[in-house]
């Protein structure tokens, strides 16, 4: 009886925040959005910023800190997760090979990967893409080798170098901009010419240290669990 | 903007460059890693203070990468903020984790806490706050774990998954405060609210954003996780997420409230949220069967004060709310200290005053400072409350009699704990309290009484950050200063 009662509760709560949703977007005017904001950033970025992607220039330009942050919940998660894992401790791999195939697509896999990743970070003010995007494809390459032969585990020391580092360049990017009297995260290096690669002054650096921080977090993140599920 | 505003980011940056390095550098040793962490702690209690005294009534504004307020993100430091900065930097100090709980990934965790923390208070960027909400949330999931055992998991398991529902009822919220009002900069909505956000799509926004803070904030009906993760956390976990963080969460309703929401549908609502949280902890705390749980329902009926106090208008309301709030993270982490060593059911503390007559005098001292017995701290706090309620008259006038009637609870609970201890021992004696256990509590009890002392010249300066606190228009010129 107890479980229903919750479950019915659950699903009251539920409906109630639907019909609520519902109601309120109805009187919103849909696809005519105040883009007060939003307008201006769009006609500003290009020139302020130097970066041609404008999702870019939002993600690490006007809104840089946000980036700073999610960076940060991502190292949060990885932490807490690290230190709940810790306890179950990192146990026996899997001993079972991933076999011929695997091993050898995985081989063939990773320096494709690895391209592709570094690619779409430094390219990430230029055309889609980022560090967050790059740094998942780099996370990819140094775990399907893992999954193909498990005996030969990631190296979590040099990944939690690779991270410290890349948080800890972010963050001085940012600072730097103080010794010259500017809010932090203020760009710098200049502008440059619009769509070419050396261009958005400091925002391809953060980019870069966003995609190794995002790569080496994911890869020890998903290494660990790999390890400790093998335990169990 | 002047140079000296850019160095309001520090108290957020700082702390997050050492959590980054932590790592590294517990690989010359966790000693090295627990020192740094440590002076960064330290150096935010520092630039809290130093922020506390270069503001005065006109506050420090940046905008951060240059980018100019609506468009980018501003960081707002007024006094309220720098009182918050230092007071949640002098919790982490006190205490900071215990290497057996979690080592070098609970430093790097309550770095975090208080990296993400002071963006919390900082921030006057709604979305930005709600990233610095992510990263506090996460932090107190980790840590609430961190005493490694099945209670903290579990504890920890439910605590992540109200706290994910109340993150996503903020974003929600946001969602629709940015669907109304096209922008997420605080001066900039508050400059529109009148607006765009007076009527039934800003009270949803209001009533999703308050939910969601709320879990936080332990405010009814979201506080569910509050007496069993604060039974199984690490002492020194609970006494930050009660003590502190709970309060942090409070500061962003409090902003939310003075600059975007004065519809009196949405004040009538966070009453009626903070009546029912009074009631239902106080009377939980007198079912309580142990003191652990005791203390952290007592912790949501003290953070339901907190709440009401925030209802009450203009710089009364929010001056009783500091009060209340600081008050609590001074006493509330130290009875934890003391429920840490007396764990089990109340009949157990028989004895306690002859085993331990340092940690019960501490204890009848604290008792009678959150009742309100003057002259101590929580008797001001109580009164100011209480004063701005029946000046307010109407609905506060009950309110106010509701808190009272919840006082007489809280006296009628706390007291029966009281003669537990001075009754002769009848079985096994309660637990003995080294000086190392009791130091934390100890330290506490000296501030409660340094603040009996002086509440003259707290009470002023008090004042002061709430009245600067309260000023809507001038958090809106300093920020925006061309638009007004």
């Amino acid at each position: 009886m107890h479980g229903y009662g919750r479950t019915t509760a659950s699903l009251l709560f539920l409906a109630g925040l639907v019909v609520m949703l519902y109601a309120l977007f109805q009187a919103l005017p849909f696809g005519a959005a105040p883009m007060q904001v939003g307008q201006e950033i769009v006609s500003r970025a290009p020139g302020e910023t130097g970066a041609a992607n404008i999702v870019t220039a939002i993600l690490l330009g006007y809104r840089g800190f946000d980036t700073l942050g999610e960076v940060t919940i991502l190292f949060v998660a990885a932490t807490a997760a690290g230190l709940i894992l810790s306890g179950a401790g990192a146990g026996d791999l899997p001993k079972a090979p991933g076999g011929f195939i695997l091993k050898a697509a995985a081989d063939l896999l990773f320096p494709f990967l690895v391209v592709l990743g570094a690619y779409i970070i430094l390219h990430g003010h230029l055309t889609p893409g980022g560090g967050f995007q790059g740094g998942a494809i780099m996370a990819a390459a140094f775990f399907i080798p893992l999954l193909a032969s498990p005996t030969s585990p990631l190296n979590h020391s040099t990944a939690a170098l690779v991270e410290g580092f890349a948080g800890t360049a972010f963050i001085v990017i940012g600072l730097a901009s103080l010794m010259w009297g500017e809010a932090f995260l203020t760009p710098f290096l200049g502008k440059g010419t619009l769509g070419d690669l050396f261009s958005a002054g400091s925002l391809p650096l953060l980019y870069l240290a966003i995609g190794l921080k995002v790569g080496s977090e994911l890869a020890g993140l998903m290494a660990r669990i790999v390890e400790v599920g093998g335990k169990s | 903007m002047t140079s000296g505003a850019n160095t309001l980011v520090l108290p957020i940056v700082l702390p997050l460059l050492g959590a980054f390095l932590l790592p590294l550098v517990a690989r010359f040793g966790d000693g090295l890693a627990r020192a740094l962490g440590i002076v960064l702690v330290v150096v935010n209690i520092f630039l809290g203070w130093t922020l506390w005294s270069a503001v005065g009534t006109e506050a420090a504004v940046t905008a951060l990468g240059g980018f100019e307020a609506p468009l980018g993100i501003v960081l707002y430091g007024d006094r309220l903020a720098a009182l918050f900065v230092a007071v949640l930097a002098v919790g982490a100090l006190i205490f900071w984790p215990r290497a057996e709980h979690g080592g070098v990934k609970a430093y790097t965790l309550t770095l975090l806490l208080v990296a993400g923390g002071s963006g919390l208070v900082l921030s006057g960027d709604l979305f930005n706050i709600f990233v610095f909400y992510e990263i506090v949330a996460v932090a107190s999931y980790g840590l609430a774990a961190s005493s490694g055992d099945k209670a903290g998991f579990g504890a920890a398991l439910r605590y992540l998954v109200l706290g994910a529902l109340g993150s996503s009822l903020v974003l929600i919220g946001i969602g629709l405060v940015y669907a109304a009002a096209g922008t997420l900069n605080l001066a900039d909505i508050a400059r529109l609210a009148p607006e765009k956000l007076s009527g039934t799509t800003g009270l949803a926004a209001f009533l999703l954003l308050v939910l969601g803070f709320g879990v936080k904030a332990e405010l009814f009906p979201v506080n569910t996780w509050v007496p069993e993760v604060y039974a199984a956390a690490p002492m020194r976990v609970t006494a930050i997420l009660a003590g502190v963080v709970s309060k942090l969460a409070m500061v962003v309703i409090l902003r939310l409230l003075v600059l975007v929401f004065h519809d009196p549908a949405a004040i009538s609502l966070l009453m009626a949220v903070a009546i029912v949280t009074i009631v239902a902890g106080e009377f939980a705390a007198y079912r309580a069967s142990d003191l652990n749980r005791t203390f952290a329902y007592s912790s949501i009926a003290q953070l339901g004060l907190v709440a009401l106090a925030l209802t009450i208008p203009a710089t009364a309301g929010i001056l009783a709310a500091i009060a209340v709030a600081l008050h609590h993270a001074v006493v509330k982490p130290a009875f934890f200290v003391i429920a840490a060593k007396w764990r089990g059911p109340l009949a157990g503390l028989a004895g306690g005053a002859r085993v331990a007559p340092a940690a019960a005098g501490l204890f009848v001292l604290l008792a009678l400072s959150i009742i309100g017995i003057p002259p101590l701290p929580g008797f001001w706090a109580k009164l100011v409350l209480l004063g701005g309620a029946f000046d307010a008259g109407g609905a506060y006038a009950f309110a106010a009699a509701v808190v009272l009637a919840a006082t007489v609870v809280e006296a009628a609970y706390l007291f029966r704990v009281v003669a537990r201890i001075w009754q002769p021992a009848a079985g096994a004696k309660p637990a003995h309290f080294a000086f190392s256990d009791l130091s934390p509590a100890l330290l506490l009890g000296v501030i409660l009484i340094v603040a009996t002392l002086f509440v003259a010249p707290i009470g002023t300066a008090l004042s002061g950050a709430a009245a600067s606190a309260a000023d809507a228009g001038s958090y809106v010129a300093r920020v925006l200063p061309g638009r007004m």
